[in-house]
């Protein structure tokens, strides 16, 4: 049975020196000088919102997503701290605006985060501690933690801010059905190559079953292997990954 | 954890709207002891969450190409780089923001925010005319990001000084974060002689001085506070709706 997936886009926009001068909209990742039509050049620089809107947003490879993610690091001096905090935060505020707390069965709604090992999870820490303040409940299960700064100061800042870490994942889909009314999916990202290990093997085949929603931040966690295969989780071709918001 | 200053006890706890500059420095101290929040989360949050308060002063739409035009003067110190974040966040809105950032910190923090807007075509300007009519004809509104409060306005140089002053003679709009500049930011005096902003984005929380405050609009900006945090030092802020994060006071 399949429910709602929402694909969230890590995103950033930049305008700088070495991309095309744009006009931003939305938060999204974009990049290229090909992604927008002839008729934008010559609209003479003035961004109609409606057009826009119906502009399509270009996908990302993995490698161009890597690409800018370099880039944002090495040239535009960001830190992976900054980065992570915009996105987390644009994250929850997507996911507030796709499932608005007045559209949730419970006050507050609860709603279970699974956080990958690496910034994917990250971004899952910082997106859970904003919905907290945006009204929601939750909890957070983050099974394997890099022992890095930034990731045990993120799951401080959640712990005093009494969000739960659960010790062991629900076995079955139907105890999270019970439990939560959203799945946040931060688990893999756009880095994601290979195999997928356990714990998190075992993870995504009891988030296939789950009929409440699922938010993937940036990518469904998992696409893009062959051993995924079909089902909610995809069919994505290997090396390519969808990254909208 | 020991903080040197927690709240009035003088003061009705459901009464608190404002912070002392101790108390200010005691909740960004537990924020970044306790809580492990790093200066530049804090510092991201902040900025991106002025600049949207500047989005709800001054709404693109209703702006002209000049009015976008939006200069950031920016001081050496935590409110600088707060300034510098809203000016990358402000030219992501479709403002035009220039900076005059005239005393360089040397922290690391202070240098990435500055590559950051110069990689993202921002400019920096040189110096700032001291005949304000030039400034009131080149942009369309200022942002004073030059002194926050617990800074003696003493301690920075003459470029900031001397900014401060034309500053005071300016005829288009003026957003202050934080505090206004030169403030005392206990007892808001010097408030008549000294800046008068039309819009006071107090960060995090309003500080004392803030009850002097008399221009257009007054907004919290930068939700992060934890509830426990904010029962501690019995603060009562607007709240904020949906995922907003500035609120209007």
């Amino acid at each position: 049975m399949s429910g709602v997936r929402t694909l969230l886009g890590l995103g950033l926009l930049v305008a700088g020196s070495r991309l095309p001068r744009i006009k931003s909209q939305t938060i999204a990742c974009r990049w290229g000088p090909t992604w927008w039509g002839p008729q934008r050049l010559n609209s003479g620089g003035r961004w109609d919102s409606e057009v826009m809107a119906s502009t399509a947003v270009k996908y990302l490879s993995q490698e161009e997503a890597q690409a800018v993610d370099q880039e944002l690091f090495n040239e535009y001096q960001f830190s992976v701290d900054q980065l992570m905090e915009l996105a987390g935060l644009s994250c929850a505020t997507a996911i507030a605006k796709a499932y608005p707390p007045t559209s949730m069965s419970r006050s507050p709604p609860t709603v279970l985060v699974i956080c990958g090992p690496g910034n994917n999870g990250g971004d899952g820490l910082v997106c859970a501690r904003h919905l907290k303040l945006f009204g929601y409940e939750p909890t957070i299960y983050y099974p394997k933690r890099p022992n890095k700064p930034l990731f045990t100061a993120l799951v401080t800042q959640c712990q005093k801010m009494d969000i739960p870490f659960l010790g062991e994942m629900p076995s079955e889909p139907t105890m999270i059905d019970e439990l939560y009314e959203l799945v946040v999916d931060a688990i893999f990202g756009f880095s994601f190559k290979g195999d997928v290990r356990e714990p998190f093997h075992s993870i995504l085949s009891i988030l296939k079953g789950l009929t409440v929603p699922i938010a993937s931040i940036d990518i469904p966690s998992g696409a893009g292997t062959q051993k995924v295969g079909q089902g909610r989780l995809g069919p994505y071709p290997p090396d390519s990954c969808p990254h909208q918001v | 954890m020991s903080s040197a200053a927690g709240p009035d006890p003088s003061e009705a706890p459901e009464e608190r709207r404002f912070l002392s500059t101790a108390e200010a420095a005691a909740l960004e101290r537990e924020l970044l002891e306790d809580y492990r929040f790093g200066r530049q989360q804090l510092v991201e949050l902040c900025g991106h969450a002025s600049a949207v308060a500047v989005t709800k002063a001054f709404p693109l739409p209703a702006l002209s190409r000049k009015q976008r035009t939006v200069l950031v003067v920016c001081g050496p110190e935590q409110n600088g780089a707060v300034g510098l974040v809203c000016a990358r966040h402000l030219r992501v809105f479709e403002y035009e923001p220039t900076i005059f950032y005239p005393m360089r910190s040397l922290d690391l923090l202070h240098r990435d925010l500055t590559t950051q807007c110069e990689k993202m075509d921002i400019p920096f300007l040189s110096y700032l005319p001291t005949e304000v009519q030039l400034i009131n004809e080149a942009y369309g509104l200022v942002v004073d990001a030059v002194l926050g409060p617990g800074v003696e306005p003493g301690e920075v140089g003459g470029p900031c000084t001397r900014a401060l002053a034309t500053l005071k003679l300016l005829s288009i709009p003026l957003v202050s974060l934080d505090i206004p500049s030169g403030w005392d930011a206990e007892t808001g005096s010097d408030a008549e002689d000294g800046l008068r902003p039309d819009v006071l984005v107090s960060l995090a929380a309003p500080k004392r001085c803030a009850g002097r405050f008399s221009g257009r609009h007054h907004f919290v900006a930068g939700r992060f506070v934890p509830d426990d945090v904010r029962r501690k030092f019995a603060l009562r802020l607007p709240g904020y709706t949906g995922t907003d994060c500035v609120a209007a006071l």
